[in-house]
């Protein structure tokens, strides 16, 4: 065998390996125009080029749609009242795929917004992602809400609530359950009569239709202060429950809420987004810094197997979950995709230098977290809500 | 400042015809070369907005009286189309408006140095020429397909059927006005009309106007939700010579009505960016500003402003407060 086979496969092996990832951004470019075609979103680069301050998330492009983000906007400008309402499935501790959301929170409470955070510990029991209500309320105190005031939310203008500890939320359930019919939930939802899913546990459909519904349209209770602009940033797989919520809110003499949609954080083992489902795929805000450097030291990336093609050619950044790691988290603008896609950056510096990132991160976050535990009764939402039992 | 020089400033002209063109044409006609504005207006004031085609009007004729052409600089006040819209009751006081209009034209071009003809529609709408070149080019539009489209799509959507009814007068009015014009200023938007005379002229072998468009206009006093929530508005703006477009009389500088102090509050509350592509009301009324002050100072050099903003020679603040100055100056002060 000559010298030059091995390199000559390696070669091959690149050439493959770079026209997969060149397809694969590709792909993931028009899966997301295809989504804002698709569900009558507008892309954010109006937004951007008139926002003095845009987060930094809209910048990198992780925010990439919204629905109506024009009253919030003059909101915003005029100093009026708005609120944005994002939460999650407590069923494990956040990673850094949550963290973008949160980002994005913290700079919409810059903005003036209100944040309400509902903890669904009672979704998770319902489609069996936690085996109790009582173990995903215990994750919910224990490891979710501890590090989302670690991440700096203000206690007078955030409320967390869990939603098996807040049973005012199916009273407001129960009032909105009038202004929505099976057909719509069916329909907005693109679900089946006979879909097993609905067979097997019809419950899901409630949660659905009312209590989903309950969370963002809970600001606007007069019990907030009434009607007033909301936002939910969500992943563009929920935005059926936003399709739902306006057509709600309309009927309930609401505003209808806006939606900022964001790009998912990939997950570090390359097939599909970050997710606690997935051992390998996510670096989570609870990982020791020796955990998560043994996660990214083995993570998929957008770059190839031969150096010298890498710097000829360049990396894939946008499908590097290192590089998104990096710039979503760490980095004020693109020079990280620019030195990684012009072959100034190759994959093994890029790991190492975000491994450091990182750790200091998890560090610093973590002592933030025991700290943060002594706070949480501040941020926890108990407003009762009564205005629904006036006649 | 030459032809040239005014065709091409930044920040102020969006789209004309090229020098050759116009100097071919003033070589061709056998009668002062027609520069023409023409304009409606409202009960809520004259807009500063409204001297910027004044000046750019007065501007070229200037230039091309430089180049050894007979000019007639023409602003018109479209006291009748203005009328056309308003309840029976108010349209003596809609004339009446159109006279005060007419003046503030003629003050304007008196203060300046203008030298402008000011012509109301009233003055030759019913003559006999009038009417039979305005049943003339009817006839020729409604009898092409064609035509007939343009002059629906002249008409804003809120108002066709309105239109239908009046049988499209006001679009066929306002194609009849502009027929026999050499060059005319306004904002894009009119390139509706001027397209249709264009067409007509064309097809009868004769010289087809010239179109001169100008920068829209913005409100001021908005901030940049107002500018995001407003898709669109880039192009068209609005209205410059109605004080009361979109609702917005509160945002305009009004001529003999905005006090000093209001205009200062208005600029520096303004929405302003460095991005050329965005809109810039504040670079706008700097630049109206800017030709007053050459004006009175006799001062025949093209303006730096645009460049000099987008550039950064100026700052945001700095350009504020010079506009604001200026403007009291060189033109609130003098109404």
């Amino acid at each position: 065998m000559s010298e030059q086979e091995p390199n000559q496969k390696y070669r091959e092996m690149s050439e493959v390996d770079y026209r997969l990832k060149c397809d694969l951004r590709v792909k993931e470019q028009k899966y997301y125009l295809g989504k804002i075609q698709d569900s009558g979103l507008k892309p954010m680069e109006r937004f951007l080029a008139y926002c003095p301050n845009p987060s930094l998330n809209m910048k990198r492009g992780v925010t990439f749609a919204h629905m109506d983000l024009e009253g919030i906007a003059g909101a915003i400008s005029e100093g009026k009242p708005w609120a944005v309402v994002s939460g999650l499935n407590p069923s494990g501790p956040l990673h850094f795929g949550h963290k973008v959301i949160f980002d994005e929170l913290l700079w919409m409470q810059q903005q003036g917004a209100d944040v309400f955070i509902p903890l669904t510990n009672d979704e998770s029991y319902v489609v069996g992602k936690s085996k109790s209500l009582a173990e995903s309320r215990r994750i919910a105190y224990d490891d979710v809400i501890p590090s989302i005031i670690a991440m700096g939310f203000d206690s007078n203008k955030t409320k967390i609530f869990v939603d098996s500890d807040y049973a005012d939320i199916y009273n407001v359930a129960m009032d909105l359950s009038k202004y929505v019919t099976l057909n719509k939930v069916f329909k907005v939802f693109g679900l089946d009569k006979e879909d097993d899913e609905i067979d097997r546990n019809p419950g899901t459909l409630f949660y659905r239709a009312a209590v989903q519904v309950a969370q963002i349209l809970l600001p606007q209770y007069p019990e907030f202060g009434g009607p007033k602009p909301t936002i939910v940033p969500v992943g563009i797989d929920q935005h059926p429950y936003i399709l739902l919520a306006r057509d709600m809110a309309e009927k309930k003499g609401f505003i209808p809420p806006s939606e900022l949609v964001m790009k998912f954080l990939f997950g570090m083992d390359g097939k599909g987004k970050m997710s606690a489902s997935r051992p390998g795929s996510a670096v989570f805000l609870t990982d020791s810094p020796e955990k998560a450097e043994k996660t990214i030291k083995a993570s998929y990336t957008g770059g190839v197997t031969l150096r010298d093609f890498q710097i000829a050619h360049g990396g894939i950044p946008e499908i590097c979950p290192v590089g998104c790691l990096r710039e979503w988290h760490f980095e004020n603008d693109r020079h990280v995709s620019e030195r990684c896609s012009s072959g100034k950056l190759l994959c093994g510096d890029d790991k190492r230098e975000t491994i450091e990132m990182v750790k200091n991160y998890l560090r610093d976050h973590q002592e933030k977290r025991e700290e943060a535990r002594k706070r949480i009764d501040k941020f926890i939402l108990k407003t009762p809500i009564r205005s629904i039992f006036e006649e | 400042m030459n032809l040239n020089e005014i065709l091409s400033q930044e920040g102020l002209v969006t789209q004309t015809p090229n020098v050759d063109e116009v100097v071919r044409r003033a070589s061709g006609v056998q009668r002062p070369l027609k520069v023409f504005y023409g304009e409606t207006y409202d009960s809520h004031g004259n807009t500063i907005d409204s001297m910027k085609y004044y000046f750019v009007v007065a501007n070229i004729g200037r230039a091309l009286k430089d180049f050894g052409f007979e000019v007639d600089p023409v602003v018109l006040v479209a006291d009748v189309a203005a009328c056309r819209n308003v309840d029976r009751k108010l349209e003596r006081h809609y004339l009446a408006l159109g006279e005060e209009r007419a003046d503030f034209v003629q003050k304007t071009s008196d203060v300046y140095g203008l030298s402008l003809r000011v012509l109301k529609m009233s003055d030759y709408l019913h003559t006999d020429e009038f009417q039979a070149e305005l049943k003339r080019v009817s006839e020729i539009c409604m009898a092409d397909n064609q035509l007939m489209k343009m002059v629906e799509r002249s008409v804003p959507e809120s108002k066709i059927e309105i239109e239908r009814k009046k049988k499209f007068a006001y679009s066929f009015d306002e194609i009849t006005t502009i027929m026999d014009l050499d060059i005319k200023v306004g904002p894009p938007r009119e390139d509706l009309y001027d397209g249709i005379a264009r067409n007509i002229a064309e097809r009868e072998g004769k010289n087809p106007l010239m179109s001169v468009f100008l920068n829209p206009t913005f409100p001021l006093g908005k901030d940049w939700a107002y500018f995001f929530a407003h898709e669109g508005i880039e192009g068209h703006g609005i209205t410059a010579y109605k004080a009361g477009s979109k609702g917005l009389h509160k945002h305009r500088i009004l001529v003999g009505r905005t006090t000093c102090e209001e205009a200062r509050s208005l600029i520096n509350s303004s929405f302003i960016s460095i991005n050329p592509e965005l809109p810039n009301p504040v670079l706008d009324v700097a630049v109206i500003s800017e030709m007053a002050t050459k004006r009175l100072n006799n001062d025949d050099s093209p303006s730096s402003l645009y460049r000099e903003f987008y550039t950064g020679k100026i700052s945001q603040a700095e350009l504020k407060e010079r506009v604001a100055e200026e403007l009291n100056k060189n033109i609130l002060s003098k109404f």
